[in-house]
């Protein structure tokens, strides 16, 4: 079948009643998400698992995967929608990718032009979502051809890579992101060897010989943190709100920002392919793309239309692009990705190259859904932005509760042990704590989704080379990742002798 | 960034890193034969975690900040959330989950910021028997939902 057969597969998926409706949910709860300060998509789509995986329990396997896949995605994408609304209107940006976004969106916002930053931020998140959905479909299929030549040896150097382009970008300190990495893997050992079935740092507690749960210390580190941080250094009342009196954007407004949404989607969708660099390092990049090509580049940050529509489209294509090497190569390149790759591996689905062989459903119904779920989010964005605006407003003390609520439920729903409730709590401590002191936590998720499979191809590569550790550098594919993985950590070091600024990714 | 802070996880990394290579001794060498057992990749991972942390301390002896700016932090607010989150956890299973959860958020509701007791219950008890009701009775899932007299 070609990939045209594929996807028009892939859209009878999507077309399912219950899988329109989860890819609903999925970007109304995202955008709502994206709008809440305190919290992101990570914790956001965290949170859901739970229950997605009740809403599905009654389906066969491979449906049910499909479905929560297509609500978490969308909750995914539908945060970066979200996240430019409290940029433009209050100047405080609900997610790290759209800080950039208040530089000029607020600034029109002041100039009552709020309605016009709006829709042009829905509509180049649209452009840049399907532009990202076509080189999702492009790239796919060849990519996971090559995929699937790669030995163990190539797929531990790959990963290797993934870890060290997280660890070298994320944060202030590299010690620190390195840090968190190393101890993310060592958390993955804990627990019954999956290779030989020996028992690793269990102490002979039962509950520890299934390791730790990733989604407990998911929600933990980030929607706990968050809460504990709001209650901690509560500090002012947010500002006023500015006022939405004219949604539709003007002709010249539409002129000005066509060029930017397609530069900042092209820009985007590339740079969320890489891994470690995601949607905020995204939309930096097109926000000084757009200044350097723009005629007035003075004029950048009082309100040019432009500074609005580059970077939101770049957000939005950057977590597209991200899905490629997740669904390709099985390796998130982001936390949020990690989070996604958690759900599919609770559903017995390998994110990979075998993907779209073994469950094309999955791996095409999502992309078909995007396209869909995108749809949908404009169609919302555009008549309802009033109504997303109010939910700014929802009082804090109510919110944080609430939220601590909910991932007491979401952990017990699926884990149903005390533990994970202690676990959690612990590690909302942990990470109020860490990321207070510029340790980022993305990259400790990250490796503790992707230490089980790092450790298990290392040792297949090991036990086909009878231990000698050259397997790895004498096989050139892995040999070139290596390579850039230690590139990756060297030349940002390099670059902070030489005294130039390095550009780091926040969490995400 | 507070220097003790980063002082303190230093240490604290340098004896995680040392307690897991320690303890992977412990774990028997070889598993079917293979030269490579379930012992090599966290010994290994413990011995950079051991050099991370010794360069994060060295790095703290480097820099010279005394940033004498303090935050004003409530912690009040923060340990009777934190405390009765705790005892949630703890009385979930035996109390079960609408009444530890009303009486959570009713604690919390109010730790936040007092007065306002009809909002606050009425809130409290919507979450706790809307999640419980639509959960267990319309998903058919399994939560403990009440005391077992």
């Amino acid at each position: 079948m070609s990939t045209l057969d594929f996807l028009f597969n892939g859209f009878a998926v999507a077309f399912q009643w219950q899988n329109i409706m989860f890819a609903f949910v999925g970007v109304l709860i995202g955008t709502a998400v994206g709008v809440l300060p305190g919290i992101g998509p990570m914790s956001g789509v965290a949170l859901l698992i739970p229950v997605t995986a009740t809403l599905t329990s009654g389906m066969p396997t491979e449906a049910a995967a499909a479905s929560s896949i297509i609500l978490l995605a969308g909750v995914y994408y539908g945060a970066m929608y979200g996240g430019s609304t409290t940029s433009i209107l209050l100047n405080t940006p609900g997610e790290s990718s759209s800080v950039v976004t208040t530089l000029d969106g607020y600034q029109m916002a002041k100039q009552g032009r709020a309605g016009a930053a709006l829709s042009i931020a829905a509509i180049g998140s649209f452009a840049a979502g399907i532009i990202s959905l076509i080189g999702l479909v492009l790239l796919a299929e060849p990519l996971s051809k090559i995929a699937l030549k790669f030995g163990p040896a190539e797929y531990f150097s790959l990963m290797l890579l993934g870890l060290c382009a997280v660890s070298g970008l994320a944060g202030k300190s590299m010690t620190k992101a390195l840090i968190m990495t190393i101890f993310g893997l060592l958390l993955a050992t804990i627990g019954i060897d999956a290779v030989s079935g020996i028992a690793r740092f269990t102490y002979d507690l039962p509950i520890l010989y299934s390791g730790l749960e990733f989604l407990t210390i998911a929600v933990g580190l980030f929607a706990l943190g968050e809460v504990f941080k709001t209650i901690l250094e509560r500090d002012k009342e947010d500002g006023a709100i500015a006022k939405i009196n004219r949604i539709l954007p003007t002709k010249k407004d539409l002129k000005d920002s066509a060029v930017p949404i397609v530069r900042g989607s092209l820009l985007g969708f590339f740079i969320g392919v890489l891994p470690g660099a995601g949607a905020t390092l995204a939309s930096f990049f097109s926000y000084m793309t757009e200044k350097k090509f723009s005629k007035h580049p003075e004029k950048f940050g009082t309100g040019v239309i432009a500074g609005v529509a580059g970077p939101e489209s770049a957000n939005n294509a950057a977590s597209g692009g991200a899905m490629i090497p997740l669904l390709t190569l099985g390796i998130p390149g982001s936390g949020t990705t990690a989070i996604l790759m958690g759900a599919l591996i609770m559903y017995n689905i390998q994110p990979g190259p075998l993907l779209f062989e073994d469950h094309p459903e999955v791996a095409w119904g999502l992309i078909a859904s995007m396209f869909i779920g995108n749809l949908m989010l404009l169609v919302l964005n555009m008549p309802l932005v009033k109504v997303f605006a109010k939910i700014i407003q929802t009082p804090k003390k109510y919110l944080l509760p609430i939220i601590v609520a909910i991932s007491f439920f979401g952990v017990y729903a699926v884990q149903y042990t005390t533990f994970d409730l202690y676990l959690l709590l612990a590690c909302g401590v942990l990470g109020y704590l860490l990321a207070k002191n510029d340790y980022p936590l993305a990259p400790l998720v990250l490796a503790l989704v992707l230490g089980p499979m790092i450790e298990n191809n290392m040792r297949r590569a090991l036990t086909i080379s009878n231990g000698d550790f050259s397997i790895f550098i004498s096989k050139p594919l892995s040999l070139a990742f290596i390579i850039a993985a230690v590139a990756w950590l060297v030349v940002p070091l390099l670059m902070k002798l030489k005294g130039r600024n390095v550009i780091v990714n926040d969490e995400e | 960034m507070s220097k003790t802070f980063d002082r303190f996880t230093g240490i604290a990394f340098l004896l995680i890193g040392l307690l897991f290579v320690i303890e992977s001794r412990s774990i028997s060498k070889s598993a079917y034969g293979s030269s490579v057992g379930p012992d090599i990749f966290p010994t290994v991972l413990g011995i950079i975690l051991i050099l991370l942390s010794l360069r994060l301390l060295f790095e703290t002896m480097k820099y010279e900040r005394a940033e004498g700016k303090k935050e004003s932090v409530q912690y009040v607010k923060f340990l009777i959330i934190f405390i009765s989150a705790a005892v949630y956890a703890t009385v979930l299973e035996p109390l079960g989950y609408v009444i530890s959860t009303f009486i959570f958020l009713l604690i919390a509701f109010q730790t936040m910021e007092r007065g306002k007791w009809i909002s606050s219950l009425l809130i409290a008890g919507a979450f706790s028997f809307g999640v419980y009701y639509f959960f267990a009775e319309f998903l058919g899932g399994s939560l403990p939902g009440f005391p077992e007299f």
